[in-house]
């Protein structure tokens, strides 16, 4: 075909964009020389860590930067117009018209008051003029292209009357209704599941297809990112670092910075054994104190004495691409060394933490759960009777050994936290045994014996609630020890403090308050007081799911390092199956409340697969170009755990559905020869012919 | 083939606000010859070229020479724009043939595409010369033949088109219209990869009925 | 699931007088705060330096001057008995907000006003936090009786105690504990039914905690932003309450300096030319209650400002 004859006027142009936030001390700069395009069709992938100012660029563009956020230089050239300067009453013309933008949540954007079909009507009402018959005639065509089934219905519904994945499609019909030249996705997916995520990321895909719309799509997330976009920008602490094609970011990292998020990321395609994550050491620097040359040089392997006194410009190192760092092409050369063997020794004060108790025989487990289920009454809404049960766990039965690790998977929803909430005694269980220890411990939490209770621990997902605001780490930690260990009062800082060496934190967190940690720091101390007591289990809720990529590394490898060190035994739940891969010895995947498929680590990723893993396994975007993976999207949504599905409850979605007998029969357990049970009627000679999901494209390159 | 596979969405679009000086030095900057002129809702109320910005001499007869800079300076693009009723528009469902007969009837060289009143994409004469030539998949090297046959018989084509199948060659073009000079005659243009010139004349010549007037290898 | 923003900076925790002026320091960034900082400081200090401000004592009478205007002598006149106002007001502040009196001549720091907040703020805190930790059937009972308590008029609740147990400091301190309970638990629940859904609440279930320690240690402390900021708008309205009891003849008894039975004893002689007795009290009274309001919608502005 002869070269594109059309103009290549970029749909946005952005040079050299700073934009400043007033707070109390003065200017903070949130993002200083930011500069990228993003042609007709195509999709710029923008990447960074929290507070690196990607979200903040994109307000900049559409002006929401609130009462204190300003631009203070650069250009912001929309179709070949300066934003920059422009009345408000252009910008919202522009902003209508032209430029959409979807959010993570997508109740930001929905009324909750108002039926869709009025909201996503009065979008054409207001800009076009249209009349309201053929607003509406629109709307559901365009709700039939987002593959929102019973689109006429829909649009007589409220907001919350639907899911999360489907209220997202509909602020993405909405934003595509005024057929906008740019469309900025932030964090779109970021809230869904990942099935959920799947689907409309292909919606996604297949809707700029059609439409030609350009996107700017930030995401923290790098699987996502490798899924979605055509080039890719990395942003840090408020400058852009590097910018390429997805396959070079991902192939041939060129910044320090890129490299190192590349090492943090687990990867389905790689083996167990290669798997360690190699977290970024350091902390980003707060806008306030910017180091005076390269924004990385402090945490930076490859620094030099240039490296800390100019500060870098964004040239070109490749073709197409662009890289800050004074030594870009160097380092793409020398490839990337592990640490010296020194830093992966045992950190100063693990000797002062022996093993828990000896290794127990080998077929005794320390945590035995036996058809639990855990129903939660909700008030029944007929007048008259009958009580309505939510089934969050329904017959589940799990085997801890002492020393390893459990992984539970699974979407919202699944009753995962239920599971582990039911076991360390913050619900009842409604039926069935629950042994720790050799004990029953079927109770709530507050008849448990203190030897139960100081051997069974928890450590929660949220590190903003985590801890208590109002006291100070060393305070917290120290509550713990003195309930659980009879320990004489000066004792108590010490052993604090060498807690907080095995944290990799130290001493001078001792006396600090929690709002001046950083997420994966609150989330350390939350780890060390839940192993203040030296217990035997620690259950972890999503331990590193609100935490940037960098630190989810670091984080995990200090839970490893802590178990091979203590021995404790962990229950590690998680959303993610990259995550568990290289952390756990068995995994167990739940939907629906139930299990439906459990064994060894190794073989939950390889055929045969329940099709509720096989869908999990090719929905998780994974951050690797090289690899293939299949395509299997469920349809429907997870039905409601009031009232599940007879018979297996997969039943509704199963893209392998053998047909009455999963409507009826409960399905059996099947043992495969990987040591994996499968909870499903289709015969085991089947499941194994399965096609691996997930399959690297060529050999992996070395480093 | 539609108007709405081949068009350009989201063209550069002119605000009726925006001063004649900054119009011209946009579309020059950014290389193009006609920017639609929108309202709200991207409602279309005209379209400027190049050559509508010239400005009409008679308008200035009378003005000095400041008096010319101040007008020219205050000239908006919706003094001089085409108004939208005289604007040739076409709407994206069309084909694209509709879209070149109504460039060539009306003599304009690019038509907006406007669906429920709001420009969603241009058409140009490049674009549809553009397609003609991926009609004819000028790209890749191959031979290309002109076979002309009276315009009333009826199977011409499919004869043709069998008897290159019969020896089981791929057809990469095809496409075919009625002899400008004499419409008696219909000419059909095809286009084979993986053969060579005499192989192909060889087989064209024992169709009947039909004359070879032209084949070349490109 | 986005991750909390890196932290401002590492430097070690201030030292606690640079804490105080940090907290100082938001108050200063809100003129509205700044404002009713003077005037709340001025009645203070006034109270507190009351014998140096004036040479007369609050009950001395002087029959050859009363009902006098503004005058060399009494700076803002005299009261019909022949009282000096200004010292009126100055002993008459120093009970509301310095000392309380107990005995004949037994007294203990901090005035009548802020005794009661206190008291109210002891009551209705424990209470809140009962409520909204324990909910369930303690919760409703708890509400219920609450809620029948503010159903009642403030004024009428005010005189239905002072006329049950008689008038005097101590019972006016009952009184302003009593009246303001129910709201301070209303507010105190709320905040406890937000702060107990937090994941560190539930680490100190799982590590065994009795209750009454989760609700004091753990969740109050938490708690007390917003329960400052209403303790001062509650000393306003525990004023107001003083004066509106003192007006109606319920206050503490004569001759006791008590603003609002000042304003009710110079009430009659409004009319009679000589306003001084019952307008001095009064713009005391207004301009103490609005300066603690100020005080506390400036704090409130300014520790919302940056969120």
């Amino acid at each position: 075909m002869i070269a594109d004859h059309r103009p290549r006027v970029p749909i946005l142009a952005v040079r050299d964009l700073a934009i400043v936030y007033a707070t109390r001390q003065g200017d903070v700069p949130a993002v200083r020389g930011v500069s990228f395009d993003i042609q007709r069709g195509e999709t710029l992938g923008i990447v960074g860590e929290s507070g690196c100012g990607k979200s903040t660029v994109a307000f900049g563009i559409v002006n929401f930067l609130g009462a204190n956020g300003r631009i203070v230089s650069g250009e912001i050239l929309f179709q070949g117009q300066n934003l920059v300067g422009k009345s408000e009453g252009d910008l919202r013309k522009i902003r209508g018209d032209r430029i959409a933008m979807v959010y993570q949540d997508p109740m930001q954007a929905l009324n909750p008051s108002m039926r869709l079909g009025d909201q996503m009507a009065e979008v054409l009402i207001v800009h076009r003029g249209m009349d309201r018959k053929a607003a509406e005639a629109k709307c559901i065509q365009m709700l039939e292209r987002v593959y929102m089934p019973d689109a006429a219905n829909v649009m007589k519904r409220y907001p919350h009357q639907i899911s999360g994945g489907q209220q997202q499609r509909v602020v993405i019909a909405m934003a595509l209704l005024n057929d906008p030249a740019l469309l900025i996705m932030d964090e779109p997916t970021t809230a869904l599941d990942v099935t959920v995520e799947a689907a409309v990321l292909d919606l996604i895909a297949d809707l700029q297809r059609d439409f030609d719309t350009a996107i700017m799509y930030i995401s923290h997330n790098l699987g996502v990112i490798a899924r979605v976009a055509d080039r890719v920008a990395v942003m840090y602490a408020g400058e852009m670092v590097e910018r390429a094609a997805v396959a070079d970011i991902f192939l041939r990292p060129s910044h320090p910075y890129t490299q190192g998020l590349m090492r943090c990321v687990p990867r389905l395609g790689q083996d167990k054994t290669s798997s360690y994550l190699y977290p970024i050491p350091g902390r980003v620097p707060s806008p306030q104190a910017l180091p005076p040359g390269c924004i990385f040089e402090p945490r930076c392997a490859f620094a030099r004495r240039e490296c800390g006194q100019r500060r870098p410009e964004l040239r070109e190192v490749a073709a197409g691409h662009w890289a800050s760092c004074l030594f870009a092409e160097e380092i793409a050369e020398q490839g990337w060394k592990p640490p010296a063997p020194a830093e992966k020794a045992p950190s100063p004060g693990a000797s002062a933490f022996p093993p828990v108790g000896a290794r127990r025989a080998a077929d005794r487990p320390i945590l035995k759960v036996e058809h639990m289920k855990t129903f939660y009454r909700v008030p029944s809404r007929r007048l008259f009777g009958g009580r309505e049960y939510v089934r969050a766990v329904d017959d589940v039965s799990i085997e801890v050994r002492p020393g390893e690790t459990l992984g539970i998977v699974g979407e919202s929803g699944c009753g995962k936290s239920t599971l582990v909430k039911t076991i360390i005694g913050l619900e009842t269980p409604t039926a069935g045994t629950v042994e720790f220890m050799g004990i029953d411990i079927a109770q709530p939490v507050s008849r448990r014996s203190l030897d139960i209770l100081k051997n069974l621990q928890m450590v929660f997902q949220n590190p903003d609630s985590t801890l208590n605001p109002s006291f100070s780490v060393g305070a917290q930690i120290g509550r713990a020890l003195r309930r659980f260990r009879k320990l004489p009062g000066r004792e108590v800082r010490a052993e604090v403090i060498r807690l907080l060496d095995l944290m990799k934190l130290g001493e001078r967190y001792y006396d600090r308050l929690p709002r001046q940690l950083s997420g994966g720091e609150k989330q350390r101390v939350g780890i060390a007081r839940a192993i203040a007591g030296r217990p035997e289990v620690v259950l972890c809720d999503e331990p590193v799911s609100a935490l940037d990529v960098s630190v989810q590394a670091a984080v995990l490898n200090l839970l490893l390092e802590i178990q091979q060190q203590m021995g404790t035994t962990m229950v590690f739940i998680a959303h993610d199956l990259s995550v568990v891969r290289f952390f756990c010895d068995t995994i167990a995947v739940m939907y629906l409340g139930q299990i439906v498929e459990i064994g060894p680590a190794e073989a939950i990723y390889m055929p045969p697969y329940h099709p509720y893993t096989e869908a999990l396994l090719s929905a998780v975007p994974i951050p690797d170009p090289r690899v293939e993976q299949a395509r299997i999207r469920l349809s429907g949504t997870v039905p409601s755990a009031l009232n599940p599905p007879a018979g297996c409850r997969f039943h509704t979605r199963c893209p392998r559905k053998l047909g009455a007998i999963c409507e009826t029969q409960t399905p059996p357990w099947q043992v495969a020869a990987t040591g994996q049970r499968i909870f499903c009627h289709i015969p085991l000679a089947e499941l194994s012919r399965m096609a691996s999901v997930i399959t690297l494209k060529e050999a992996p390159h070395a480093g | 083939m539609l108007v709405k596979d081949y068009m350009t969405r989201h063209p550069l679009l002119a605000d009726p606000d925006m001063p004649v000086v900054d119009a011209q030095r946009f579309m020059v900057e950014a290389n193009v010859r006609r920017l639609p002129v929108v309202g709200d809702g991207k409602r279309l109320l005209g379209l400027v070229t190049r050559q509508s910005l010239l400005v009409d001499p008679g308008r200035l007869g009378s003005l000095n020479m400041w008096e010319i800079a101040g007008y020219l300076a205050r000239l908006t693009v919706k003094d001089v724009m085409i108004k939208a009723k005289d604007v040739i528009v076409i709407g994206p469902e069309a084909t694209i043939e509709e879209a070149a007969r109504l460039m060539v009837e009306k003599k304009v060289g690019c038509l907006p595409v406007l669906e429920d009143g709001a420009v969603v994409g241009i058409i140009t004469e490049t674009d549809l010369l553009a397609q003609l030539t991926s009609m004819m998949d000028l790209r890749s090297p191959g031979v290309r033949a002109t076979v002309r046959m009276p315009t009333d018989q009826v199977g011409g084509l499919a004869r043709l088109v069998n008897a290159i199948a019969a020896r089981g060659w791929g057809i990469n073009a095809l496409g075919g219209s009625v002899y400008p000079k004499d419409p008696a005659w219909w000419d059909a243009v095809v286009k084979i990869e993986g053969v060579t010139k005499e192989e192909l004349l060889a087989v064209l010549q024992q169709v009947p009925g039909e004359t070879v007037v032209d084949i070349r290898e490109v | 699931m986005t991750a909390s923003t890196q932290s401002i900076s590492l430097a070690a925790r201030p030292r606690w007088w640079r804490r105080i002026w940090n907290g100082l320091a938001i108050l200063f960034a809100s003129k509205t705060a700044v404002v009713g900082l003077i005037i709340v400081l001025f009645w203070v200090t006034a109270a507190i330096c009351a014998p140096l401000l004036t040479p007369y004592s609050p009950t001395a009478q002087d029959y050859r001057a009363q009902n006098s205007g503004p005058s060399a002598a009494h700076i803002l006149g005299t009261d019909d008995l022949g009282r000096d106002i200004w010292s009126r007001l100055l002993y008459g502040a120093r009970i509301v907000l310095i000392m309380l009196p107990v005995g004949e001549h037994v007294w203990l720091p901090l005035g009548t006003a802020i005794w009661g907040v206190l008291l109210g703020l002891l009551v209705g805190c424990t209470l809140g936090l009962v409520a909204g930790y324990l909910g369930g059937w303690i919760d409703e009972v708890v509400m219920r009786v609450l809620d029948a308590m503010m159903a009642f008029p403030v004024i009428l609740l005010y005189m239905i105690i002072i006329a049950a147990v008689g008038a005097s400091a101590t019972n006016v301190v009952l009184a302003i504990a009593i009246v303001g309970t129910p709201g301070i638990a209303r507010l105190v629940r709320g905040l406890t039914l937000d702060i107990r859904t937090r994941d560190y609440i539930r680490a100190a279930e799982i590590r065994g905690e009795r209750k009454l320690y989760i609700m004091f240690v753990e969740i109050l402390p938490n708690a007390r932003g917003p329960i400052v900021i209403d303790a001062m708008l509650r000393v306003g309205y525990a004023i107001f309450a003083m004066g509106t009891l003192g007006f109606l003849g319920l206050g503490l008894p004569p001759p006791s300096p008590d603003w609002g039975s000042m304003v009710a004893s110079g009430r009659r002689y409004i009319l009679a030319g000589s306003p001084w007795a019952a307008l001095w009290p009064s713009l005391a009274i207004a301009s103490l209650v609005v300066g603690l309001n100020l005080l506390a919608d400036g704090l409130r502005e300014e520790s919302m400002r940056y969120q």
